[in-house]
């Protein structure tokens, strides 16, 4: 049953990537693209902790919280820069 | 299962890095190849390498971004 719904999550988050990557490559503004950026981000913090539990390694774990905050920021940067502040 | 997954982040490494070297403005670029570095650090993980994940994602995703930022800025937004 658990690996059922393990499988289930590889298959929800492989999609997710892809329509990530979809939106990415069509995005008409930036903003959509800044988005994108962002949701796949989550998207691979998810995926990185999947891979934890599959693998057995919760050290994987320390590299998304790492990841998580740094995101966090690039992502804030971007913004200010849009609102000609920085 | 795994192995597909791999798979997709290796292509999308490739999609992004394509894309930041055909988009015509500079920031939609610059978004494009941070997400080929978070795509790296993803895939160096997924290869059994955690800590070369985590320099990965701290200089390519955060401080990169940042250094962009200001390289764009004191040349005039991209548009000189």
């Amino acid at each position: 049953m658990a690996e059922f719904i393990i499988q289930i999550a590889a298959i929800l988050i492989f999609l997710a990537i892809l329509c990530g990557v979809i939106r990415l490559v069509i995005g008409r503004t930036l903003v959509d693209r800044i988005v994108a950026i962002d949701m796949l981000t989550v998207i691979s913090i998810s995926l990185i902790a999947l891979y934890a539990h599959v693998s057995g390694r919760f050290v994987y774990i320390d590299v998304a919280l790492v990841y998580g905050l740094l995101s966090f920021l690039a992502v804030l940067a971007i913004a200010r820069f849009l609102e000609k502040g920085l | 299962m795994l192995e597909f997954l791999l798979l997709l982040v290796c292509a999308s490494i490739l999609v992004s890095g394509v894309l930041a070297v055909c988009l015509k403005d500079v920031l939609p670029a610059m978004v494009a190849s941070g997400l080929a570095s978070l795509f790296a650090a993803v895939s160096f993980l997924l290869l059994a390498a955690p800590d070369v994940a985590m320099a990965e994602a701290a200089i390519g995703s955060g401080l990169a971004t940042f250094i962009f930022l200001y390289a764009i800025r004191k040349t005039g937004n991209g548009k000189g």
